[in-house]
């Protein structure tokens, strides 16, 4: 039984990481119709930030800052010159997705030199381990939950009661519409990118110091489970990214330990294609901030 | 109609690839003489995903051979290049990366490479094209395979797993290690430890749990904590490429202390020390880490010559250098050089008539001539001398399935990621475990 319990706890852990990459991602397909598979590279870039802020002698937390900021400054010109060109010529949806990953590819193959193939971790990975009963998690890895909570709060807020989140909603249910009611539309799309490109920045530091180590092909990996958490909740939900998350996250870690951990992503997965099959449209469909009414 | 232009255009780009296949399908021709033109060396191995480490070591081993054999004429005038063909270590992106390797060099005198990831799937496609190749996989399955174009110069896993129970029976300076935990990866390559480990153990009256991870994940704290419960004295692992961050998380949820592992031959590379010691820390390590290695003596001229080789290769790939102690390396880098002898030898460019020569070089005829460089192989050859190459890794052996194996060394690291040898297994003490493990 403390298995369990110890593996709800790091499922809170995971839920959070997945979060934080999941709905950012999933707020650029909602709004700029834009599935952006070099998201994991974005992600993996700043955590490199953060690592060399961090062995700056900066303190981590401020090393993420440093990453937020580099991810929104970095996403925002990936949309404008490469994402948004295309979009205007007409290129269709399967065609933007060839072109994020051929950015993917460009990042990480751009970055290989600069990194290198060795791993790396932050001077401050190791925090004190803190227990309550078989429930046994670090200070960082408690902070990581809370971050991840402001955020969710803050994304909440930002959609529901700000102009500029009414301003998103109505993007991305009808942009013809919404620049018709005098919607700046691009300048929307333009802030939807730095909010998410800074959220893409802060998760990649996150699950870089979740995972004690990283390297330059880890961004796969963290792009994998933020579009499983996206595709399950809905995609261009918001809320349904939230929701996939702590799906992925609480089965990932509770079904290894109630099974082998060699199922752990077998179940997660199996659960994703399940939902798929029942409900295609995912979780939380039409049922977000983002989505068009009816 | 203009919907069946895909289609025709698919065809014909079909029809195009497999004349192209049928016309560089190996590199074997007829006819004597060494040809003209570069001569590849294809480094077949992960460059990425998990076992992404694994790729960098063999290209270097490529990149050392090449001055070796290039500054001394070449293969009669032909230069030597390396080129990687990254596997992704799975066997499904393996293939066909052999495949194209294949089809679109004629030119391929040798491949190296092939670890346990994709080995099974590539080693029948080289093989087929009649391409050899020094494989760094310690499967079974090729203790006694019928694939005349594959070499192996590292023993079986199952020699290492013996070996790393050898550590708990007879290494120096440990307390009684009575509970091993043994975390491998949940592949087949990395499972393949678990068994003859678990035999031995067991027969020495030990108690194992195996505890697969799957290599790769962002964390491992569930699979940890489950390790944990069952108290080992020590952990028996290998995890490439996740090792930093899983040895990471005992240590975090273990209160800060690492428990004592044993680590097989491939974790003697710079790349798992950097990635342990990330997360553990140097001083934990060394304290810490036991390891296993063939028994190399890392000096002679041959070794220097490597040496100075890894450094030229530098210019082409900064950390070769790192890879000075790296067994595979020193390996591949013979078998490189085993090859261009075997070439010039049989003044043939035909791998169907300088494959066979590959062996007879590693292993020596009656009166041959032992040399340690090509060089020296080159002078002799021209001497009139049938040769016995003792590279920079030692002298090789192949049985007649084309596996060389050598004995064990038990090891540790210093604090500036040196291995150390601390004992060495004796054939009595090799013979034990062997016939504990009983396969």
């Amino acid at each position: 039984m403390s298995l369990y319990v110890a593996a709800f706890g790091f499922g809170l852990v995971s839920t959070s990481v997945i979060a934080l990459a999941a709905v950012g991602f999933t707020m650029q397909f909602g709004i700029t119709n834009m599935i952006n598979l070099a998201y994991g590279e974005v992600m993996i870039a700043s955590a490199y930030v953060a690592y060399y802020i961090d062995s700056a002698g900066l303190s981590i937390w401020l090393a993420m800052i440093g990453a937020a900021l580099f991810g929104a400054v970095f996403s925002f010109p990936i949309n404008r010159f490469i994402y948004a060109p295309f979009q205007r010529r007409g290129t269709a949806l399967l065609g933007m997705v060839i072109v994020s990953l051929a950015v993917s590819l460009m990042i990480s193959n751009l970055m290989l030199p600069i990194v290198g193939y060795f791993s790396v971790s932050y001077r401050e990975r190791f925090s004190s381990l803190l227990r309550l009963g078989p429930l046994a998690l670090t200070v960082n890895q408690i902070a990581i939950i809370f971050l991840a909570l402001a955020v969710m709060l803050a994304i909440h807020a930002l959609l529901r009661y700000t102009r500029l989140g009414k301003a998103m909603r109505a993007t991305a249910a009808n942009p013809t519409l919404a620049r018709s009611c005098g919607i700046p539309t691009q300048r929307v799309i333009d802030v939807v990118w730095l909010i998410t490109g800074a959220l893409c920045g802060l998760a990649g530091v996150v699950a870089a110091l979740d995972s004690d180590s990283f390297t330059i092909a880890s961004g796969a990996g963290f792009l994998i489970t933020a579009l499983a958490a996206a595709v399950l909740g809905g995609a261009g939900q918001p809320y349904g990214a939230m929701l996939g998350a702590v799906v992925i996250g609480m089965v990932t870690e509770l079904s290894a330990a109630a099974w082998s951990p060699d199922y752990k992503e077998v179940v997660a997965f199996a659960i994703l294609v399940l939902v798929m099959v029942l409900r295609p449209q995912g979780l939380l469909a039409k049922r977000g901030a983002l989505a068009a009414a009816g | 109609m203009k919907s069946f232009q895909p289609r025709i255009g698919a065809t014909a780009g079909l029809l195009a690839a497999v004349v192209l296949a049928a016309c560089g399908g190996g590199s074997s021709s007829s006819g004597g003489g060494l040809g003209s033109g570069d001569l590849l060396v294809g480094v077949l191995a992960p460059f990425s995903g998990p076992d992404a480490n694994l790729g960098p070591a063999y290209y270097a081993a490529c990149l050392a051979a090449a001055p070796e054999i290039n500054n001394s004429g070449g293969v009669g005038g032909r230069q030597i290049k390396c080129q990687q063909f990254d596997t992704r270590g799975e066997p499904a992106d393996a293939a066909p990366a052999a495949n194209q390797m294949i089809a679109g060099n004629s030119n391929l005198m040798a491949v190296v490479g092939c670890t346990s990831d994709e080995a099974s799937a590539v080693a029948p496609i080289v093989d087929k094209a009649h391409v050899p190749m020094f494989c760094m996989t310690g499967q079974s399955e090729f203790n006694k395979t019928k694939l005349p174009y594959f070499h192996r110069l590292v023993p079986a896993d199952i020699y290492d797993a013996y070996a790393m129970v050898g550590w708990i029976q007879y290494g120096p300076n440990h307390p009684a290690w009575n509970k091993v935990a043994l975390v491998f990866g949940d592949d087949i390559g990395s499972q393949s430890f678990v068994e003859p480990a678990t035999n031995a153990l067991k027969h020495f009256g030990k108690t194992v749990q195996n505890f697969p991870i799957h290599l790769g994940a962002s964390s491992f704290r569930t699979e940890v904590t489950s390790m944990l419960q069952f108290k080992p004295d020590v952990i028996f692992t290998e995890a490439l490429g996740s090792a930093g961050t899983y040895l990471g998380e005992v240590k975090e949820l273990n209160g800060s202390k690492t428990i004592p592992f044993v680590g097989t031959s491939a974790t003697i590379d710079p790349q798992w020390f950097k990635d342990v010691t990330s997360t553990i820390g140097v001083d934990d390590l060394v304290a810490n880490y036991r390891g296993v290695d063939l028994g190399y003596t890392f000096s002679g001229t041959a070794y220097d010559e490597f040496q100075n080789n890894l450094k030229i290769a530098a210019t082409t790939f900064a950390n070769a250098p790192k890879y000075n102690q790296r067994g595979s390396t020193l390996h591949l880098y013979d078998g490189i050089i085993m090859s261009a002898l075997a070439m010039v030898a049989t003044n043939s460019h035909d791998t169907t008539v300088y494959n066979p020569k590959i062996k007879e070089i590693a292993n020596g005829t009656s009166g041959a001539t032992d040399v340690h460089t090509y060089k020296e192989g080159l002078d002799a050859l021209k001497a009139g001398k049938s040769i016995h190459y003792v590279g920079a890794a030692g002298a090789n052996d192949f049985d007649q399935y084309n596996n060389s194996q050598s004995g064990y060394i038990l090891v540790k690291y210093d604090a500036q990621g040196n291995e150390v040898q601390v004992a060495q297994l004796t054939p009595d003490q090799t013979k034990a475990l062997s016939d504990a493990g009983g396969i």
